[in-house]
């Protein structure tokens, strides 16, 4: 589903990547492991054409990565950062403000599908009537979380998605994601919910292969 | 009515009123006495200069001479708005200029053909003075608008991106942040605008009606160039919008980070 081909990266002269290679199956769970600075938000950022390597290719899906194709790929997949934000926002806006986007036209946002989805991941359907900024960090990766399962796509590059959740809350979660044979899913995470999962292969960025 | 001419010997008097910020500058410790006197300097000089350049210009009053003087106070404009707004001239100066220069021609002509109905539209009374007041009075609303639109991107990276990912065109993604630094660029004209003849009384008229023309001409002229000022500034900040994305974002639609200082 994305394959990484020799690619080298860098920013300003430090070296993220050099010939890497990498490739994520369709409908595997991968956790991406590694401190901070070894680029796992800019693998995401490759995929999503959010950053350019200088030498290498990057395919989604078999075809290519470029300037042209990357506006298709970024309708194919659902991307949730690490704290994202909409800014001076009601929760509920953030809903319409991704439904008003063209080529989401077709899907369900409606208040019964939201709100079958807040009932799920445990959020107060008032919720919806607050401003972004005065949500949790929990609360606000939930909504997040939220939307993209309303885009319908079956792509899931997930940044810390986790890592503000309770216990019980960290397990429905990934297994959410985990259990849906026929999506991909890309996580980056600490949390043992990912790692110790059977079902989930585990990325070293440390050392640039797979964990046995 | 002619208007009372003032002597050097006044004008030193005016300037002994600068004795004001001086002094308070001085017991206060306000830092403004160099920048002060560097600036009515600075503003002394280029008055006398453009002065002398002026009474030139209307004498010969030559269409090539006209356009070219107004090609170089749009070019004063383009550098003055680029070092505004903090981002390299080397990308922008062209976009930028082209688009200062259709904003103020198009205007002015407009002004100058239909509304003046002048018999010479090259006329350096009309040409010079009516465009350097547009220029001069769009340039703070440009730099506010242009500036507004790459740094709030830039501020809001990863809500631009998130954008992106959601399968937004670059049309959609750009859009918030256009109506946010148009809106921005025009507030301040628009301020003046609506406080117009009742806070202050412009400069254009002031200097009409010094110079000897009854206030109902002053203000017919007053309403037509703040009309004009309006749709230049709205002109030149989209045009320098769209002519610089081409510049300032890659062809994934991601803002290059080098296009600012």
């Amino acid at each position: 589903m994305i394959r990484y081909e020799k690619i080298k990266l860098d920013f300003d002269g430090k070296v993220i990547f050099n010939d890497f290679s990498c490739e994520i199956a369709k409908g595997e769970k991968v956790v991406l492991l590694g401190r901070s600075g070894l680029g796992k938000s800019s693998l995401f950022g490759l995929v999503l054409g959010f950053v350019e390597p200088q030498s290498g290719k990057v395919l989604f899906d078999e075809a290519l990565v470029d300037e042209h194709t990357i506006w298709h790929v970024r309708e194919k997949v659902a991307f949730v950062d690490q704290d994202v934000s909409l800014g001076d926002y009601k929760v509920s806006d953030w809903f319409s403000f991704v439904a008003g986007i063209k080529s989401n036209h077709v899907l369900n946002f409606s208040e019964e599908r939201i709100g079958e989805l807040m009932d799920f991941f445990e959020l107060s359907r008032d919720l919806l009537a607050k401003d972004i900024s005065d949500l949790s960090g929990g609360e606000r990766q939930r909504v997040a979380i939220i939307v993209s399962v309303l885009l319908e796509r079956n792509v899931f590059l997930l940044d810390e998605v986790t890592s503000a959740l309770d216990k019980n809350l960290k397990k429905k979660t990934a297994d959410f994601f985990i259990e849906r044979k026929d999506w991909t899913v890309v996580s980056i995470s600490h949390d043992a919910v990912w790692l110790d999962n059977p079902n989930v292969k585990v990325f070293d960025l440390e050392k640039k292969t797979w964990k046995q | 009515m002619e208007t009372i001419d003032i002597s050097v010997y006044s004008l030193l008097l005016a300037f002994l009123l600068l004795a004001v910020p001086v002094i308070l500058s001085r017991l206060y410790g306000l830092d403004l006495i160099k920048p002060l006197l560097t600036s009515a300097g600075r503003m002394t000089v280029q008055l006398v200069l453009i002065g002398v350049f002026l009474k030139y210009l209307f004498l010969w009053n030559k269409a090539y001479i006209n356009l070219s003087w107004l090609i170089v106070m749009i070019l004063v404009a383009v550098f003055s708005a680029i070092r505004g707004s903090s981002m390299k001239p080397g990308k922008i100066l062209v976009p930028v200029f082209i688009s200062f220069a259709i904003a103020t021609f198009a205007v002015i002509f407009y002004i100058n053909i239909f509304v003046i109905r002048l018999d010479y539209i090259f006329d350096a009374r009309y040409l010079i003075v009516l465009g350097g007041m547009l220029l001069g009075n769009s340039l703070r609303g440009n730099i506010i608008g242009i500036s507004a639109f790459y740094k709030n991107i830039k501020k809001d990276t990863k809500r631009f991106l998130y954008t992106l990912s959601l399968g937004a065109t670059f049309n959609e993604a750009i859009l918030p942040y256009l109506r946010e630094s148009v809106q921005l660029a025009l507030k301040p004209t628009l301020a003046s605008m609506a406080t117009m003849g009742i806070v202050a009384l412009p400069g254009m008229m002031t200097g009409v009606i010094l110079g000897g023309t009854s206030p109902e001409v002053a203000i017919k002229y007053q309403i037509m160039i703040m009309i004009g000022i309006v749709v230049s500034t709205i002109t030149s900040v989209f045009l320098t919008i769209f002519l610089t994305l081409r510049v300032c974002f890659s062809k994934y639609g991601t803002l290059n980070q080098d296009i600012f200082i």
